[in-house]
């Protein structure tokens, strides 16, 4: 069995807003309203792509129920401890025309200690039934910035694989327990590390840092002359593979794609130029509309053979 | 039609030495009568719901009444519960618990929840939980069924 666990969850709002810009006043042409967070995308990724999880975490009120009622209409197992508050909504104004993003994200409920407890004591007896462990986003208040590396020292204390996708103080404190594979959020990356990451030459350098340590699968995104690209360091080579930028609708959840589609290869024991190829149609799939999602594995394996890939020296 | 596209697939449970305290709080918080109580390997041991808290906090004298209507008021249940809710789930779960596999069909799992006045049970899988089967959620989807059939 899959855990993904997301200790931030949110309700995402996506507008659609041709021509957006600051200060201005838009009446969106489309909204639409989905569960969120990392993990939890990447459960819904799964089981677009026939695989089973269950998403754990922590969810609050009126948001938090409708995230577990989404959950449950797509058939995911759950494991939310529920807390006091409201989980956050997160929202995203998508301009088709301009081709931009913009996001903000909201702070999450308080973590108690008695609710972090609970949660422990339910990812202890998940991990016994636990295949891979998956964990991504940031943290809500309340929770240790170390976190991340309890639940992937835990993991693999018991010889369970983890993925982690994450940012910041959390991620680096975990990557001292070298997770099975690691992705950056690149829209930190910068941030920190506190120096400018402004050439793949500089991304790719730092990934090798990270691969340094240990990390099997280190990957980040990076932009390309040629579209959208991603890093992948992995135990045979630095590789850099590419999509089309023209395709692309919105790019919400891309990443939880991309690691879902890493999960697969992971599960199915692809090679690790099919697991590079297949974890980037994922990505491709998922930024060719808008929402969270794929359209299915048939669409995903249409794409895998149009992936560019390039093994660097 | 078996039940495995019925099944609520969340898997909040208790543990047998969660406080009845902190039942009361998970029951309260996810809005659920009965919860699942589970050992570390998620296996089902008991399951605890509202009328075993209720039966806990109420003198034992109680069952061999006709009505409680010679109860004066609340204080004597309160303070009952607040002692008990000290003491663990596994005194006051029911360990004979009635619980379903994904395989078994609508009809049967509709008649033994009716005939044992159950409002929800665990699904298992070699004993182990892999969620919840409602009657509500039955009754709706009897309801779906007969709405084709009209």
């Amino acid at each position: 069995m899959i855990v993904t666990v997301t200790l931030n969850p949110a309700v995402d709002e996506e507008y659609m807003v041709p021509e957006f810009h600051l200060g201005g006043w838009f009446r969106a042409s489309s909204v639409r309203q989905l569960p969120g967070g990392k993990g939890i995308n990447v459960s819904v990724i799964l089981k677009q792509l026939n695989y089973d999880s269950v998403a754990m975490g922590f969810l609050a009120g009126f948001n938090g129920e409708y995230i577990r009622d989404a959950m449950r209409r797509m058939r995911i197992s759950t494991n939310f401890v529920h807390v006091k508050g409201e989980t956050r909504t997160n929202v995203y104004i998508v301009d088709p025309v301009g081709h931009m993003e913009t996001g903000i994200a909201a702070m999450g409920p308080y973590i108690s200690e008695e609710a972090l407890s609970r949660f422990t004591i339910n990812y202890d007896r998940m991990l016994k039934r636990a295949s891979l462990v998956a964990i991504g986003g940031s943290l809500p208040p309340g929770v240790p910035q170390d976190y991340y590396r309890t639940l992937v020292e835990k993991a693999k204390t018991v010889g369970v694989p983890v993925f982690l996708d994450a940012a910041g103080p959390p991620l680096f404190a975990a990557l001292e327990l070298v997770p099975t594979a690691v992705r950056i959020d690149h829209r930190f990356i910068s941030v920190t590390l506190g120096y400018p990451i402004d050439s793949v030459d500089k991304l790719v350098e730092r990934i090798s840092q990270i691969h340094a340590q240990g990390v099997g699968w280190a990957i980040t995104a990076c932009a390309t002359r040629n579209g959208l690209g991603n890093i992948f360091y992995t135990p045979n080579g630095i590789y850099v593979a590419e999509t089309d930028v023209d395709q692309a609708v919105s790019m919400i959840g891309a990443g939880d794609a991309l690691m879902a589609g890493l999960i697969v290869a992971h599960k199915e024991g692809m090679d690790t130029e099919m697991t590079v190829r297949f974890a980037m149609a994922c990505l491709w799939e998922e930024i060719a509309h808008p929402g969270h999602g794929i359209g299915g594995i048939d669409r995903v394996k249409s794409l895998i053979s149009q992936v560019r890939l390039e093994k660097l020296d | 039609m078996v039940i495995e596209e019925l099944i609520d697939r969340d898997l909040t449970a208790l543990t047998e030495d969660t406080s009845l305290a902190e039942a009361i709080e998970v029951l309260s918080i996810h809005r659920i009568s009965s919860a699942p109580v589970v050992d570390s390997d998620g296996k089902v041991v008991g399951i605890l719901s509202e009328k075993d808290i209720v039966r806990a906090a109420l003198p034992g004298y109680f069952e061999l009444l006709q009505d409680p209507t010679f109860i004066p008021d609340l204080g004597q249940f309160r303070f009952r519960l607040r002692r008990v809710s000290r003491e663990a789930v596994k005194k006051y779960m029911t360990k004979k618990v009635i619980a379903f596999t994904e395989n078994d069909s609508d009809f049967h799992v509709a008649m033994i929840l009716i005939k044992n006045n159950i409002k929800r049970a665990p699904v298992v899988q070699d004993g182990t939980l892999v969620g919840m089967i409602n009657r509500a959620d039955l009754l709706q989807h009897l309801m779906s069924e007969g709405k084709n059939d009209a």
